[in-house]
């Protein structure tokens, strides 16, 4: 999961909640931030294995901007 | 970049007692390099202000210079670099630079109708500068396409020296009549509000400008610095701002950008004698913030107006109904100080002039060793034998080759005023939606590899390629702007480009009666080891064109017309793309420049083209008139059969020095046959050279003749196949 | 006109022009179609009221489920301006009127999200379409669709951009203004029924 770093603005995220989600009265959500995922089929018996080895070519292929990306990697399933 | 302590004494005495952190902040950012010109200022007065064919109705200092293109009919343009930002984040930085340059075009009242970015990339086979590279255009494409504004022209090269650190120019045109020019004009008086509109103020972007006034280097605390842009509130600004100029509502507009509120309103109280009274808290912002991050805080999409009183409910009135958020947050007077305070506390009390126009520095400027490529004569090459398979190599070099992977990723006919697309013209040309057929073209250029070798000759041919790109299209050129990207100014070597750079853009400027009516400067483009980028100077022009429907494309039009060939043609291939691409070789004397011949040239190919005798016109640039012949036929599908001997040239002694020099002030023009009397006439009367060297033909080749014989031929599909595809398979891998 | 200000009363026709609504976010046209102003274009089109949707318009029609499928990203994942070749099919309605089966129209696209994807090819069988001739499909879509019609040809969304095709100073080499014939036909449908 690649999201905006807090602190860094995300207009998509804060259009959807201004503009649609809070317009439409559910005023409880304080907050949406967008982003993007990925999901990675993996060969790999060992999940944490699997969790570097993706975690690595996320920083390598420089699938996100590290200044001003964080990326989130977990096991789906 | 910090205060230095002759800086902090200056401020000591310009108060008479200690600043308050809130005042060093403002210090530190009004007095950047970026905001207030402390290095450039000197050598930035060479440049001619006026010229005799063109009325500039606002000149440099102001956030955009406007001209008159049609009595009561008024252009803006202005041009800006974010080479910094895009270097951390390609997408954001681009996205940013292509707002802050529509937010200055709207500071006029303008409607922004026009985007060219100039863009100077790395090797796109380098993984790290192919993605600074798809980074950038994406960035532009999704901001400059969301706030519906069409991105017509620009220029691209792609260069080893920029794989770390690009240079992102973008540019901005806007159209505006006078009467509502006038009314932003007017400046404020005592009593008049400030009003902020537009996105809150948030700790993003807090120091940018000082960001981009230093070096780069490797370290995650440039993360403040980051801007996102919102394009979706960019185009809510863009209609609010424009209805309230119209309406004749503000007195005075500006971009909060570089150095954010303190530059703005120092700017405006300095340049009008007058104080303000800020009441900081007042301010809408996104989350707490101390006074100091709201003094210097560069958050993107925000801009200033100046309202008085009276006109404050209408004013209102449109921002809501456009839901732009905004705040008043003070009042000028006539103290001469800006004065701010923070839930009822002073932080701030200082002069206005003083903390607008700081000290100028005196730089120091001495070439550098490497100078000494630039003022000989490149070495000797051999010829190649196969000169078909020659000319292919350079038209598919990614400096030659098509575009269109890039163009196309931008809607550029949006607004209904595209009348000569990317890809089919030497610069774009729009309309004017009042039925009256009139126009105007715009166009940007720049030559690295020529400023990197000689920065006089190279930024001097710079204008004159910008020149002769609106002439192409039949559009008399009226203004420039100019946007000079070099290292550090504390470094002499560094330096030396910047200061030659400018003098020839003063140079070539003044010769072609072309007035230089904004710019911008960029220091600090080198990377992490200190080493500079090719120092670049990036032309941006303007031309006035008075029935589109004549404007001239590239591309040639009819089988049996003639194509003629402008100028003559010395043997300069030093800095050309030909001993570049066909040998690796990257020095030796740049083409020089030759302002006579270009005002002759000109006004020919203008004559011309109001006459309707020429179908279309090409300027020779890079890659010479190989190049430009394979180009014209490329884009129209057609062959042509030239004669090489017929070239009026002058101590070429082989056939890949006529082929592929870049000597300036050439073009290959269309002529119909029946027209052949008027080009002789009128090459007479104006002193130009002219010849016929061949036809356009449907034959699907094109065909090089010299000593009566077929010396080469090049088939279309293979010219189209080389010219098309080379980008993108250099983009995408 | 600004959307909150849209009166459906009083009109003959309704066109939703192109642009990017609510700057294309979340998906293009999403937040635009929850809007009162397009919930008000519901009810014109259930009074019989001429809806054209261009572009984001279009776009705006289909997340309304005003018009059936759906519009995904191009292909190519970017960005295309460039012009187009296309081919009416089964015109009808006061939008195609003049237009005849098979015509080929020009016109330029500037999208994103233009890859029609139609859950059910049934729901459009018969219905009007504008095809992209073969070779010139810019984004991806299935059989080729650039348009899409209501049954009765009323309601009408393309991704092309007829209002761009519609002066010959505008047409690059090769293509041809047929844009106009979009609000021709329109002109002609009022003034006589379609």
């Amino acid at each position: 999961m690649i999201t905006s770093k807090k602190g860094v603005r995300d207009p998509e995220g804060e259009a959807i909640h201004r503009q649609l989600v809070l317009k439409k009265g559910y005023d409880r959500v304080k907050g949406v931030r967008a982003g993007k995922y990925l999901l990675f089929l993996v060969d790999e018996e060992d999940p944490q294995r699997a969790l570097s080895y993706v975690r690595e070519l996320c920083e390598k292929l420089r699938i996100y901007n590290p200044v001003v990306h964080d990326i989130e990697v977990r096991i789906h399933s | 970049m910090p205060l230095s302590r002759e800086d902090i004494e200056e401020i000591r005495r310009i108060l008479g007692r200690e600043p308050t952190r809130e005042e060093l902040a403002m210090f530190e950012a009004q007095w950047s390099e970026h905001c207030s010109y402390r290095s450039s200022r000197r050598l930035l007065k060479l440049l001619p202000e006026e010229g005799s064919r063109t009325r500039v109705l606002v000149g440099r200092g102001r956030d955009a210079p406007a001209i008159e293109l049609f009595p009561g009919v008024a252009i803006v343009f202005k041009i800006e670099s974010h080479n910094h930002p895009s270097a951390v984040d390609p997408y954001n930085g681009a996205a940013t630079g292509i707002g802050g340059i529509v937010r200055d075009v709207l500071t006029l009242g303008a409607k922004p109708i026009a985007l060219l970015d100039m863009l100077y990339l790395g090797d796109p086979r380098n993984p790290h500068a192919n993605w600074i590279a798809r980074g950038v255009v994406k960035g532009i494409s999704d901001y400059g396409n969301r706030i519906g504004v069409p991105t017509v022209a620009g220029d691209t090269w792609f260069d080893p020296a920029f794989n770390k650190q690009p240079l992102v120019n973008v540019a901005c045109v806007g159209i505006v009549d006078t009467k509502t020019l006038a009314s932003v004009l007017r400046g404020p008086r005592e009593g008049d509000l400030v009003l902020i509109a537009g996105n809150p103020t948030g700790r993003d972007g807090l120091l940018g400008s000082s960001f981009a006034s230093k070096p780069l280097e490797d370290s995650d605390s440039d993360i403040a610095a980051v801007q996102v842009g919102d394009p979706l509130m960019e185009k809510l600004l863009i209609d609010a701002v424009t209805e309230i100029a119209r309406r004749g509502l503000a007195k005075l507009i500006k971009d909060l950008g570089g150095g954010g509120l303190t530059t703005a309103i120092s700017e405006v109280a300095a340049d009008h004698n007058l104080g303000v009274e800020l009441h900081l808290d007042a301010l809408h912002t996104r989350q707490e913030l101390t006074p100091l991050e709201i003094l210097v805080s560069e958050s993107q999409e925000r801009m200033l107006l100046v309202v008085d009183e009276s006109s404050l409910p209408e004013v209102e009135k449109i921002l809501r109904r456009y839901e732009v958020p905004y705040s008043i947050i003070g009042r000028f007077d006539g103290s001469g100080r800006i004065r701010a305070f923070f839930k009822g506390r002073l932080v701030a009390d200082v002069p206005a002039r003083e903390l607008a126009k700081p000290r100028t520095l005196y730089r120091e400027a001495r070439p550098p060793i490497e100078a000494l490529k630039g003022i000989a004569p490149p070495p000797p090459v051999r010829e190649p034998e196969d000169l078909a398979k020659a000319a292919l190599k350079v038209l598919s070099s990614p400096n030659i080759a098509s575009k269109r992977w890039i163009y196309e990723q931008y809607d550029h006919e949006v607004g209904i005023r595209t009348v000569l697309k990317p890809g089919y013209g030497d610069a774009a040309v729009l309309r004017l939606l009042d039925g009256s057929g009139r126009g105007l073209a715009v166009k940007g250029d720049a030559n690295p590899r020529y400023t990197s070798l000689n920065p006089f000759s190279g930024a001097a041919n710079s204008v004159a390629e910008c020149f002769r790109n609106l002439v192409a299209t039949g559009a008399q050129p009226l203004a420039i702007v100019d946007e000079i990207n070099a290292g550090n100014p504390e470094k002499p070597h560094h330096y030396w480009f910047f200061d030659q750079m400018v003098k020839g853009v003063a140079w070539m400027a003044s010769e072609l009666d072309l007035p230089v009516v904004g710019g911008k400067v960029s220091f600090y483009n080198e990377d992490a080891s200190g080493r500079q980028v090719k120092p670049t100077a990036t032309i941006v022009g303007v031309g006035r064109i008075d029935n589109v429907e004549r404007a001239l494309p590239a591309c040639f039009s009819q089988p049996r017309n003639l194509i003629a060939i402008v100028g003559v043609t010395y043997p300069e291939l030093g800095g050309s793309e030909y001993l570049y691409a066909v040998h690796g070789i990257e020095a030796g004397e740049v083409p020089r420049p030759r302002p006579a011949s270009e005002l002759r040239a000109a006004s020919l190919v203008l004559d011309l083209a109001s006459r309707g005798a020429i179908a279309s016109a090409h300027d020779i640039g890079s890659g010479g008139l190989a190049t430009a012949i394979l180009e014209a036929c490329v884009c129209s599908g057609l062959g042509a059969s030239v004669d090489l001997d017929m070239v009026p040239s002058r101590g070429i002694e082989r056939l890949d020095q006529l082929l592929f020099s870049e000597t300036q002030a050439r073009y290959i023009i269309e002529v119909p046959r029946e027209a052949l009397p008027t080009l002789e006439r009128l090459a007479r009367e104006r002193g130009a050279r002219v010849a016929v060297i061949g036809e356009v033909r449907d034959s699907g080749e094109v065909e090089l003749r010299s000593g009566g014989k077929r010396i080469a031929s090049i088939g279309l599909e293979e010219a189209r196949e080389a010219y098309e595809s080379s980008l993108p398979r250099a983009l995408e891998w | 006109m600004w959307h909150r200000d849209f009166d459906p009363r009083g009109w003959d026709a309704v066109i939703i022009p192109g642009g990017f609504s609510y700057g294309d976010w979340l998906r293009a046209g999403a937040i635009a179609a929850r809007t009162e102003a397009v919930e008000r274009i519901a009810d014109c089109i259930d009074r019989g009221i001429p809806v054209l949707g261009i572009c984001n318009g279009f776009q705006i029609l289909v997340e309304a489920g005003l018009l059936p499928g759906a519009l995904l990203p191009n292909e190519s994942g970017r960005f295309v301006c460039r012009w187009v070749k296309l081919v009416a099919r089964d015109p009808r309605g006061p939008w195609l009127k003049l237009v005849e089966d098979g015509q080929v129209l020009t016109m330029p696209v500037a999208h994103a999200e233009g890859r029609y994807v139609a859950a059910d090819p049934r729901g459009i069988e018969g219905a009007p379409r504008i095809h992209y001739l073969d070779g010139w499909n810019p984004n991806g879509s299935e059989m080729n669709i650039a348009g899409v019609g209501s049954r009765n040809g009323e309601v009408l969304g393309l991704m092309p951009h007829p209002e761009r095709a519609v002066d010959r100073v505008l047409c690059p080499r090769g293509f041809e203004p047929s844009g106009r014939i979009i609000f021709e036909s329109l002109a002609s449908s009022l003034r006589e029924g379609w």
